[in-house]
């Protein structure tokens, strides 16, 4: 297991968003502005790479007897630390994301991951991991972010830009509403999604032609 | 992994789990210590931020402890030299809508805040927007009394266009904190 | 796609080896044909506007269809007349003031994402009209912007913004109160509402045509525009029983869902007990979004949520095989 391929199964082959589906309950509802879908993306890449350290070193103390309430035990610390620090330092995202903080804790991409891979590996490739693992959910989320929000408000980077309010792309009473709703989550996601295995499936006809 | 059922072992699953719980609540407490402070010092803001644009005189307002809420809908009531701030919580198209209501004395409205939604963006949500429309919807409350109801209910509130749901939750939170205020006298 | 073509050029199948001349072809223009009377009214009652609205949803619809199946290097269908027919149905659910602009983007939705997506006709799970419909909620300024019925108020063809709307007699009902207009009125169509939807008259002039080339059978409608008669009669919310059921019946898109939506062949069951069933819980859906609902309509809703329900209505009232033992015949 070298750095390399975990980069590529992060971020593409095994893309916990488009790939895996793991964790859409957050990708549907909070991917409706850029400041959101970066918000979220950061936070589950946090308190991902922290949970599979921990449970990566604690691996051969906790009997699996009991693994499962050890690991929600640990990551449940994690997120609510990070729901803390939101609402203290970043009131503006923390109040925006909602219910969607504290819900990571049954995130399936955390417990995914530690079941599947930092249970089994040392720590720093479970670090590696983590971080890849929610790159590919931040860069994932942050597209559907941008497509639906330009589409659905008719903005650019709604939250961060132009004092919040966005830079208009498209003038008011054009943009289709539906798309940030949860709705349009669902259809943007098939597209993302179609899109995606598409362009992988060129990818994988141009290597075997060469 | 082959269960083995001794009461060591049963005993060492209690400790592990203990340990790991022990050191996470621990490390909470710490991060809490750090951030409740600032916490409580933005959501003060917050509520002093929607206290002054109900109330001129905010700054001498205090919290009340017993009030009548028929509705059920009264979180806070605040009261002030000029009146009161009633803070209600209406059910909106997409959730509960935090608002806070200001009442003269003599039971007329003296402003409409909303502290947070969960409404459809450009259309119920325009009630809380910042822009003339959201502002025009929120200051035609301004000095109306008795029971309100939107146009298309035969009342006198201009609803907001397409957001009929948004509007009559508004006006039932209004309508809440006036008939509160009423009985505070 | 070599493969695929030589298999339709020799089509091998068991007997009967019976030919029959009705194709889809035929099918989609005697459609046309019963849509004809609701589309002059729509003129008479909204102005050219409504022909022009239905001529860009056609022209959008059979666009989208011929250029993904172009892109895809598929067979063309657009000869088989059904985009066209997706096409005025999508404007006949539509406000008349609808801008061009808007129902091209309903055509896209429908021709593209409901319906090519999912591989073309007869392959769409849901009806492309209404779920395009849906789609078009986006803008719901647009899409409830009801001008006054009447020639003389017609909406322009290239502006519509001095246009003098007016409620729909739904949405007095909606809140419980019976609508002005008189049921004759409501009969005939002369009251507001989508571009296509009010004559109840006309529409049924068209269905009778369908009935009588046995394009349709009239199951799904009976079931459909019978259950939300009963509901009415049955709870009138203090009005009249039997005019609260005429407006109920003859106000909306009742008439139109029932008569030309829920009938669609690839999104309706093909057992008689299944489009019983199917038309039973149209109207039920209906009645329920109409009285508890916060939308004034609930018939295109309805029939979207009973359209993905065709899969299991399917599984109902299926002929037993001949002969076979029970345990067998039970799983058909």
């Amino acid at each position: 297991m070298n750095i390399r391929q975990q980069c590529k199964e992060g971020i593409l082959t095994k893309n916990p968003v488009l790939v895996q589906l793991l964790g859409m309950c957050s990708s549907l509802a909070i991917t409706t502005s850029l400041f959101n879908g970066l918000g979220m993306g950061l936070s589950v890449t946090i308190i991902l790479i922290c949970s599979n350290v921990m449970i990566s070193a604690l691996r051969k103390v906790i009997p699996s007897n009991i693994r499962i309430a050890a690991y929600i035990v640990i990551i449940a610390g994690f997120v609510t630390m990070v729901d803390l620090l939101l609402q203290a330092f970043l009131p503006d995202l923390s109040e925006n994301l909602g219910v969607f903080i504290p819900l990571i804790v049954v995130n399936c991409i955390i417990l995914g991951r530690a079941e599947a891979f930092a249970s089994k590996n040392g720590v720093l490739a479970s670090a590696f991991d983590g971080l890849f693992m929610g790159i590919g959910y931040t860069l994932a989320i942050t597209a559907m972010s941008i497509v639906r929000e330009l589409l659905g408000s008719g903005t650019f980077g709604g939250g961060i830009l132009n004092g919040g309010e966005g830079i208009r792309i498209i003038p008011e009473g054009y943009p289709a509403m539906l798309l940030i709703m949860p709705v349009g989550g669902f259809l943007m996601l098939g597209c993302l999604i179609a899109a995606f295995q598409f362009a992988m499936k060129k990818m994988k006809a141009k290597e075997e032609a060469k | 992994m082959k269960t083995k059922n001794t009461p060591l072992f049963i005993a060492r699953l209690a400790l592990t789990l203990f340990v790991i719980c022990a050191v996470v609540a621990i490390l909470l407490a710490l991060v809490n210590q750090v951030t409740a402070p600032r916490i409580e010092t933005i959501n003060a803001e917050k509520a002093t931020k929607a206290l002054t644009a109900v109330l001129s005189d905010a700054d001498q307002a205090t919290k009340l402890d017993d009030f009548q809420d028929d509705t059920g809908m009264v979180r806070a009531v605040y009261a002030s030299p000029s009146g009161y701030a009633i803070e209600v919580t209406p059910t909106g198209f997409g959730g509960t809508i935090d608002m806070m209501v200001g009442v003269s004395k003599d039971g007329k409205v003296l402003g409409v805040s909303i502290i947070s939604h969960s409404e459809t963006p450009n259309l119920g949500a325009v009630a809380a927007s910042s822009n003339s429309k959201g502002q025009a919807f929120r200051e035609q409350f301004i000095g109306l009394s008795g029971a309100l109801a939107v146009s298309k209910d035969g009342g006198s509130v201009d609803a907001i266009t397409s957001a009929t749901i948004t509007s009559r939750a508004v006006t039932s939170g209004v309508n809440a904190a006036l008939e509160c205020a009423g009985k505070l006298g | 796609m070599a493969p695929m073509k030589y298999f339709y050029e020799l089509t091998i199948s068991s007997s009967p080896h019976a030919h029959s001349p009705v194709t889809t072809r035929t099918i989609m223009r005697d459609v046309l044909i019963a849509l004809f009377p609701a589309l002059c009214g729509s003129v008479y009652f909204f102005g050219f506007r409504a022909l022009m609205v239905t001529l860009v949803s056609v022209a959008g619809c059979v666009f989208f269809e011929w250029g993904y199946r172009k892109l895809m290097h598929m067979d063309s269908t657009v000869y088989d007349l059904s985009a066209m027919v997706t096409g005025v149905l999508l404007a006949f659910v539509c406000p008349v003031t609808i801008p061009y602009w808007c129902i091209l983007i309903g055509d896209f939705f429908a021709m593209i994402v409901v319906k090519q997506l999912f591989g073309g006709i007869g392959k769409n799970f849901v009806n492309p009209a209404l779920a395009a419909r849906a789609f078009l909620f986006s803008w719901p300024v647009v899409m409830s912007n009801w001008v006054k019925v009447g020639f003389e108020n017609a909406a322009g063809i290239f502006s519509t913004a001095d246009v003098v709307t007016s409620a729909t007699p739904l949405a007095a009902m909606h809140q419980g109160t019976m609508t002005s207009a008189s049921l004759w009125d409501l009969f005939l169509g002369n009251v507001g509402g989508s571009l296509g939807e009010t004559s109840a008259l006309l529409l049924l002039i068209g269905f009778a045509y369908l009935l009588i080339r046995r394009v349709v059978s009239p199951r799904i409608p009976l079931a459909f525009i019978g259950t939300v008669a009963a509901i009415a009669f049955l709870f009138p919310r203090g009005n009249d029983p039997l005019t609260w059921m005429g407006a109920q019946v003859l106000s909306g898109g009742v008439m139109l869902g029932a008569l030309f939506m829920a009938t669609d062949y690839s999104t309706s069951p093909v057992t008689k007990l299944g489009q019983i069933i199917f038309g039973i819980g149209c109207g039920a859906l209906t009645m329920v979004i109409r009285y508890f609902g916060s939308y004034n309509e609930g018939v295109s809703y309805a029939i979207l949520v009973m359209n993905a329900c065709v899969v299991l209505l399917d599984k109902l009232g299926r002929p037993v095989k001949y002969g076979a033992p029970k345990k067998e015949a039970k799983q058909g």
